[in-house]
């Protein structure tokens, strides 16, 4: 290790003492070199024997890393680091694609992998000695105190490194450390080591990764990016995802500096539609290293070349983007309507549709809010809708839903405008055929309006030629209903006369078969009588039989709408669809949300999803709803409506009856099961949304924002004022959370068992969250990251957020806590003041 | 055959002639004998740069004698053949010319030949031997401007011509030179410039009621390839842009009416110097009122009668930024008047978005057909007007009678707020109209039924209309009843106007059934209350509902004692009517049942409670405590409807109805509006 060494200049010593090791131990190193994240374990066995002496032998890659981004970009041409970077890149994808090989099989890549990066380190040692010259230049003490800092923490690092290569090492610690780290070497390695978590963890944190992206230093930039655009390669959605994020938390920054910053950047090039997805093309990356590297230059000339190259390049895209979308707004159509023109145009214009229906979505909500009447904004919205309709079906979908699919209907006339005062939030109900991959399936042929097949009824279903080998074809198959007779042939409404409504086949219902019989049976003159008290029993009875709808206010339109139980509004939007009779067709909903900021609900839902893992792992039986949140930019954006559920208010408001009352009416007396499940649904959402209230101090606490579920659940919903901002500032709301007494009249009172259950729930539910407080805080911390949002107002909302946690107080301290919560909720003046003032000011009950 | 080379020197100097050059050549070469390019090579290219004059050529032809004409054939069909020819031109000046040679031809060798047989007169055009080839060059040089990039002026012209050629004879299916435009189909270039927006705002209008004409050629002897067609299109674009046409057209008509109305009724000052005026120009201002429209009706109706998937356009509501959206023509309004019927403004399709008035309902065609069809089913006193509103009532039963229409027009969903309107009467107050609320489209149906129930009950009784009327309303009722739909109507009208028309039928008896088979419009009367009595439980929207359904039939029972003491009288006598009137006997049963069941209990109830006049609520408190002994038959095929079909019934009424089409289009298709000036201008810029 000295030789060489001492022939060095002392700056150059200093500089080696710590991570050239890397050169000099390459050889030594190179069985452990290419350990990497799914190898990790075995790296970690491997050279564990001498602690010390194989510490900086089991962190090579975070030294080539490093030493890439220190060295190698200073002195060296940026092709070289290039290289590095590369290949590091590489091994991590060959590792990634051989995941789950055995480790026989993994050897012969990291026999790859060390031949790989021994020439760049030669390179490294080689090209270092004639830069000692230029070593001088760089602005010496910044470069030293970095070193300095690296050497401190040299030891550190390594158990650092232990710890990245467990198995315990998860995503949430990765953010964690990407966020906190300052070393660059340890974000590099984290940017990496992205690459082999599971898609579906990663994107939980996109917000957290795009907005460190954003406001962070270019390290975690530079860290992240490799990663961002590789999926972005892969995955329409995920571009779209991406390119929205970027645009919605670089709003924050000034308008000058947004415009070149790197977010906004980033969003143009995923927007330019640069990032390919070109099968083979990504069959190839996962053998060579992928065309743009992510820049590991920190300072130096490489990095304004290198910067500025892509600029241009993404000015001039923006232009032809441009050019594109215009075009574009008629390519939908064609999509629509002939899918053939499509398929060939698919390549080019990859986001371009479902950008095109997102941004169709938005204006419909933007022309409504200029409509003065409630009314006004509905018929509006049906006839925007039925015009939507003519693009549909289009390789387009809604990106809240869980399953890949093609959005080929919107039931124009099932929209509801949602009660608000000044925007126009609404909500659509969308049919979908569920497919494959919305990428490479094909789009469902268009099957017009008036086509509503005969074969309505469920058991006609199996007639419509399902069987999987005709899935596939199915999609032609259906224009043949177009045949000349079909058309010719008018008479609907004669099946229709002698279809029984399958709806209501009740016993007490047969004067329309006596009706038919009848008609049949003409021959024989037997005249059939019938009592005229019967027909006025029959109809009180079936008026009575439906009390569960709400009546039709059009001042309220969508209580109507979401009153009805979901498998009911499907079951009615499918019979009436053309395509209802395809298996494969699905029903969704999403509410539009159009002049509204959904950062912080985004970021409410992330938390609540969080605690909801929390407590399913540590078997805490709270129950809470998130829903998913789809923020389009920083004015708009989708919410994924709860089912089944109506606010409170409406209920009230319908039924005119106390809570306890609706829930006798709707589930049954007190010792029935039905009532008694409600009530325990009733108690275990409230307690884990009395505590979600609690910690993110969630405000405006009205019954419009409270929904109660059919089952008995309530859910939170709007969480437009939370941690540090509160409405108007009126200081109303002071209690931790709202807890009327008609809620514990649902519980059963103060003294019953369920309230004391209840209590119980939040206490272990507040242990639960406190033993895993950093996973929560971490997802807020972070995007407070060069936020305006209001619920990050002042400079003490983590702290504040944290002291919630009370992770000073013992079990018991945290009982006399809840207790006091709990008491000083049902007492608090506020609540009901502030109820009063909502009446008053909104007219919600 | 023309030596196009050297043609634009030729047309300058042709252009410095007198316009009066060409026909005279055109004439000459009608007149005479020998072949005119024998002695000038470069005659036929000549002629066609120069200005046409119609009326002279028309005339010309028409003045010939017998012999004459028969001589000169050849010359016409040469004639015939170089337009032809010339429509192949690039110089698009020859174009023009040749478009309006060949309409003067068709016009004034119909006129000469009035008496002729359809095959005389495409002999005496064209030529028999080359008639199959001449007229598939025809078609397809039209259809290739229509559809090409070419010329608006142009486009227009090529319509005009066709509207020409299909309306030359009264009586379209006697117009046998349509064979050839029925084999070469110009259906595909009509949808063209329906699917097109700003040929759609251009030529829809013209290109919609050629359709319309086409449709109803030979419609009821042979397969006419239009309806064929017609029927099958599913592009909502272009079904929707036929809605567009038709939409515009009929708000136009609503719009100037409205105008008109409020003309007449601008205050009190106007009223009171109306009165004073109206007493001396009455005659004059009835010959202001707004013409109808029909030929944009028959097109509708053939729209919605023939194509299953045109009942999506009816609702398809038109939001202002469907306009907006579409690039604003280059052309702010061409100076071509499309027909002399109120053609649909220009600027109404060229309009950017419209302001949002907060009093500005979303429309659609629906809509504006219901106004339209209040407004014309006002006064059925003239012929047209009846013939309107007679076409309105079969497309409002086609409409009826779709299962998806009914499903939209029932949608809970899509409240609207129609206004009607409604003939100002002497006993009642003029509704407020911003009262009326938002409500299904089949309440304002059912609205405009009522209307058009309570006031034509006169002398010249319009039979026809009241039958299709309350089949209209029983069909939709049918549709509540099989699909358990409660409509929140106020039934209440409905069932009053119902009762008062029999009162009608029953006062002017005598007078009627001179006339008129009014058994049958009385069955169907009591049918609809027989409908409500034994079905109401699965319709009606609440049991007391019911209950006022009996009250109203229990408070006007004279009028159906007096019904059955007539029917009853006329079915015992022996006579044309024995049959019919006993079917309503039949059909009387249940009502007779109840108003002798419910009488006597109300009163024995005033009775007890010394009361001499009872209260409604009294009288319904009666009514539910004494359903249950009441015993009801059940009808049979209560819910059964005879299916709109046009053939045999309405074949004398279209036919008629097209011939008068054909004649208001001939009498305004004009060439000559598309001035000289405008395509010079227009055409020396292009070549």
């Amino acid at each position: 290790m000295g030789d060489t060494e001492l022939e060095l200049s002392p700056s150059q010593l200093e500089e080696l003492q710590k991570s050239p090791s890397a050169s000099s131990t390459s050889t030594t190193s190179s069985l452990s070199l290419p350990s990497s994240p799914s190898s990790g374990p075995r790296a970690f066995t491997s050279s564990s024997p001498s602690a010390s002496e194989s510490l900086p032998a089991s962190s090579p890659p975070l030294d080539v890393i490093s030493e890439g981004v220190n060295e190698l970009s200073l002195v060296i041409d940026t092709e070289v680091a290039k290289k590095a970077c590369q290949e590091v890149l590489q091994k991590v994808k060959l590792l990634k694609g051989d995941g789950e090989m055995t480790p026989a099989a993994v050897e012969p890549t990291l026999v790859n992998g060390t031949a790989h990066t021994d020439p760049s380190e030669r390179d490294s040692g080689g090209v270092g000695q004639p830069s000692k010259t230029n070593e001088d230049e760089p602005p010496p003490g910044t470069v030293k105190s970095a070193r300095r800092r690296q050497k401190n923490n040299s030891s550190k690092q390594s158990w650092l490194l232990r710890l990245f290569e467990s198995k315990l090492f998860d995503i949430s610690m990765a953010i964690s450390y990407l966020y906190n780290s300052k070393e660059p070497g340890v974000q590099a390695y984290i940017g990496n080591r992205l690459f082999s978590f599971r898609n579906e963890d990663v994107d939980f944190y996109l917000p957290q990764l795009l907005n460190m992206y954003i406001h962070m230093d270019e390290d975690v930039g530079d860290a992240i990016k490799p990663y961002v655009v590789h999926r972005c390669r892969q995955s329409i959605n995920f571009s779209l995802q991406c390119a929205w994020l970027l645009g919605a938390y670089s709003s924050d920054m000034h308008i000058s500096t947004q415009r070149h910053s790197r977010g906004t950047k980033l969003r143009k090039l995923i927007l330019s539609d640069e990032l390919k997805p070109a099968s083979q093309r990504i069959r190839r990356e996962v053998l060579q290293p992928p065309p743009p590297c992510p820049p590991p230059l920190h300072h130096g000339q490489g990095l304004s070349e290198h910067s500025l190259s892509p600029s241009k390049r993404t000015h001039q895209r923006s232009k032809s983007d441009a050019t594109v979308s215009i075009s574009l707004s008629s390519n939908l159509k064609r999509t629509a309507s002939n899918p053939k023109v499509e398929s060939s145009q698919d390549e080019p214009v990859r986001l371009t549709p479902q950008r095109e229906f997102i941004k169709s979505l938005m204006g419909i909500g933007k022309r409504l809010a200029t409509l003065p009447t409630k009314e006004q904004k509905t018929q509006r919205l049906i006839s925007e809708l039925s015009l939507l309709n003519h693009k549909l079906p289009a390789r387009v979908w809604l990106p809240t839903a869980a399953f890949d699919h093609h959005v080929v209907r919107v039931p124009h006339t099932q929209a509801v405008v949602l009660n608000s005062k000044d925007k126009a939030p609404y909500l659509i109900y969308v049919e979908v055929l569920e497919c494959e991959n919305f990428e490479t399936s094909s789009v469902p042929v268009r099957i017009p309006e008036t086509r509503i097949r005969s074969t309505r009824s469920v058991e006609n279903l199996p007639d419509c030629g399902i069987t999987p080998d005709q899935r596939a074809s199915s999609f032609s198959t259906v224009p043949n209903y177009d045949n000349d007779d079909e058309a010719w042939s008018v008479d609907d409404i004669g099946e229709l006369q002698v279809e029984l409504p399958e709806i209501h086949t009740n016993s007490c219902d047969n004067i329309s078969q006596f009706s038919v019989d009848s008609i049949t049976s003409q021959e024989s003159k037997e005249p059939i009588f019938i009592a005229a008290g019967d027909i006025r029993r029959r109809l009180s009875e079936q008026l009575a039989h439906t009390p569960t709808t709400f009546k039709k206010d059009p001042e309220d339109p969508s209580a109507v709408a979401l009153k009805e139980p979901w498998q009911e509004k499907v079951r009615r939007i499918r019979e009436a669809s053309p395509y209802g009779h395809l298996p494969n067709w699905r029903l969704l909903s999403v509410i539009v949300k159009c002049g509204d900021d959904l950062r912080q609900e985004l970021l409410a839902f992330q938390v609540l999803k969080q605690l909801q893992a929390i407590w399913e792992q540590e078997r805490v039986p709270l129950w809470i709803k998130p829903y998913k949140i789809l923020v389009i930019s920083s004015d708009s954006g989708m919410i994924e409506p709860v089912v089944n559920a109506v606010s409170i208010h409406q209920v009230k408001k319908q039924s005119q009856l106390s809570l306890l009352d609706y829930f006798l009416q709707e589930h049954g007396n007190y010792t029935t099961e039905a009532f008694l499940t409600a009530q325990r649904n009733f108690v275990q959402s409230c307690a884990g949304y009395c505590l979600i209230c609690y910690l993110l101090q969630v405000k405006d606490r009205h019954n419009g924002n409270i929904l109660l579920d059919s089952e008995g659940h309530i859910i939170h919903i709007d969480f437009g004022f939370i941690l540090s901002s509160s409405p108007r500032n009126l200081g109303f709301e002071t209690s931790a959370f709202k807890l009327t007494n008609e809620f514990v009249d649902v519980m059963g009172g103060q003294d019953g068992d369920m309230f004391n259950y209840y209590k119980m729930l939040m206490l272990q539910g507040l242990i639960a969250a406190r033993k895993h407080m950093e996973k929560v805080i971490q997802i807020v911390e972070i995007m407070q990251q060069g936020s305006q949002l209001p619920c990050f107002h002042g400079s003490s909302t983590i702290r504040n957020l944290k002291e919630r946690f009370h992770m000073s107080l013992t079990e018991e301290q945290l009982q006399v806590l809840v207790e006091q919560m709990v008491d000083g909720s049902m007492r608090s003046i506020t609540t009901k003041l502030y109820d009063g003032f909502q009446y008053l000011t909104n007219g919600i009950m | 055959m023309f030596v196009v080379k050297g043609h634009l020197d030729a047309g300058v100097l042709m252009m410095e002639a007198p316009s009066a050059y060409q026909d005279v050549m055109c004439s000459r070469v009608a007149i005479r004998k020998d072949d005119p390019a024998k002695t000038n090579p470069r005659f036929w290219d000549e002629l066609f740069l120069m200005k046409v004059n119609l009326e002279y050529l028309e005339a010309k032809l028409t003045s010939l004698d017998g012999d004459e004409v028969v001589m000169i054939k050849e010359n016409i069909n040469s004639l015939f053949h170089h337009c032809v020819q010339a429509l192949e031109e690039e110089h698009q000046i020859k174009v023009v010319n040749a478009l309006q040679t060949l309409c003067a031809l068709f016009r004034g060798v119909h006129q000469k030949n009035k008496s002729a047989t359809g095959f005389d007169i495409i002999n005496m055009l064209v030529g028999f031997d080359k008639a199959d080839l001449r007229m598939k060059d025809l078609m397809e040089s039209l259809d290739g401007l229509l559809c090409g990039d070419g010329s608006e002026s142009l486009k227009s012209l090529c319509l005009k011509l066709l509207l020409c050629l299909v309306t030359v004879t009264d009586n379209i299916s006697q117009n046998t030179i349509l064979e050839y435009v029925m084999i070469n189909s110009i259906f595909e270039a009509i949808l063209q410039i329906l699917s097109d927006v700003s040929s759609r705002g251009q030529h829809g209008y013209d290109a919609v009621v050629l359709l319309a004409l086409l449709v109803n050629y030979r419609k009821y002897e042979s397969v006419n390839p239009y309806i064929v067609k017609l029927s099958i299109v599913d592009d909502e674009s272009t079904l929707d842009g036929m809605g567009m046409v038709v939409h515009q057209a009929l708000t136009e008509y609503n719009r100037q009416y409205k105008d008109k109305e409020e003309e007449d009724h601008g205050g009190f000052f106007s009223t009171l110097t109306n009165m004073v005026g109206s007493m001396f120009i009455a005659d004059a201002e009835e010959k202001l009122s707004v013409q109808t429209n029909e030929a944009i009706l028959l097109a509708l109706y053939e729209a919605v009668h023939l194509n299953r998937n045109f009942i999506t356009v009816l609702a398809q509501s038109h939001p202002e930024i469907d306009m907006a959206a579409t690039p604003v023509s280059t052309l702010p309004a061409t100076p071509t008047t499309p027909l002399g019927t109120t053609p649909p403004s220009l600027d109404m399709l060229n309009n950017p978005e419209l302001p949002l008035d907060p009093n500005l309902q979303t429309s659609n065609l629906l809509i504006t057909f219901l106004k339209y069809s209040s407004i014309v089913m006002q006064d059925t006193k003239d012929e047209h007007r009846l013939n309107s509103a007679r076409l309105c009532l079969i497309i409002l039963t086609c409409i009826a009678e779709d299962q998806y229409a009914d499903a939209f027009l029932h949608d809970d969903n899509m409240n609207f707020r129609v206004n009607l309107h409604r003939m100002p009467m002497r006993h009642r107050k003029k509704a407020a109209a911003k009262n009326i609320p938002s409500r299904p489209l089949v309440c304002a149906v059912l609205d405009l039924m009522v209307e058009f129930i309570v006031t034509h009950m006169m002398k010249e009784f319009p039979m026809d209309l009241y039958m299709r009327c309350v089949q209209i309303i029983h069909k939709l009722i049918c549709y509540q009843k099989k699909c358990r739909v409660r409509l929140h109507y106020t039934w209440r009208e409905l069932w009053s106007a119902l009762i008062n028309l029999l009162k009608f039928l029953l006062s002017n008896e005598t007078t009627l059934l001179a006339k008129h088979n009014i058994f049958h419009l009385a069955l169907q009367v009591v049918n609809l209350f027989n409908m409500f009595i034994t079905y109401g439980d699965t319709f009606l929207p609440t049991p007391s509902s019911y209950d006022e359904l009996y009250y109203e039939i229990v408070r006007m029972h004279q009028v159906f004692d007096n019904l059955y003491c007539m029917v009853l009288r006329v079915s015992t006598n022996v006579g044309q009517w024995k049959e019919p009137a006993s079917k309503v006997t039949h059909a009387l049963v249940n009502v007779r049942a109840i108003i002798n069941h419910f009488n006597p209990k109300i009163e024995s109830y005033a009775a007890v409670n010394h009361i001499s006049q009872l209260s409604e609520d009294q009288v319904l408190e009666v009514v539910r405590s004494n359903y249950d002994t009441l015993t009801l038959k059940l009808q049979d095929g209560l819910d059964q409807f005879e299916r709109y079909s046009e053939q045999p019934k309405e074949t004398a009424f279209f036919k008629e109805l097209v011939r008068s089409i054909s004649l208001n289009v001939r009498k305004n298709v004009s060439l000559n509006t598309l001035s000289q000036d405008v395509l010079l201008k227009e055409f020396s810029s292009i070549s």
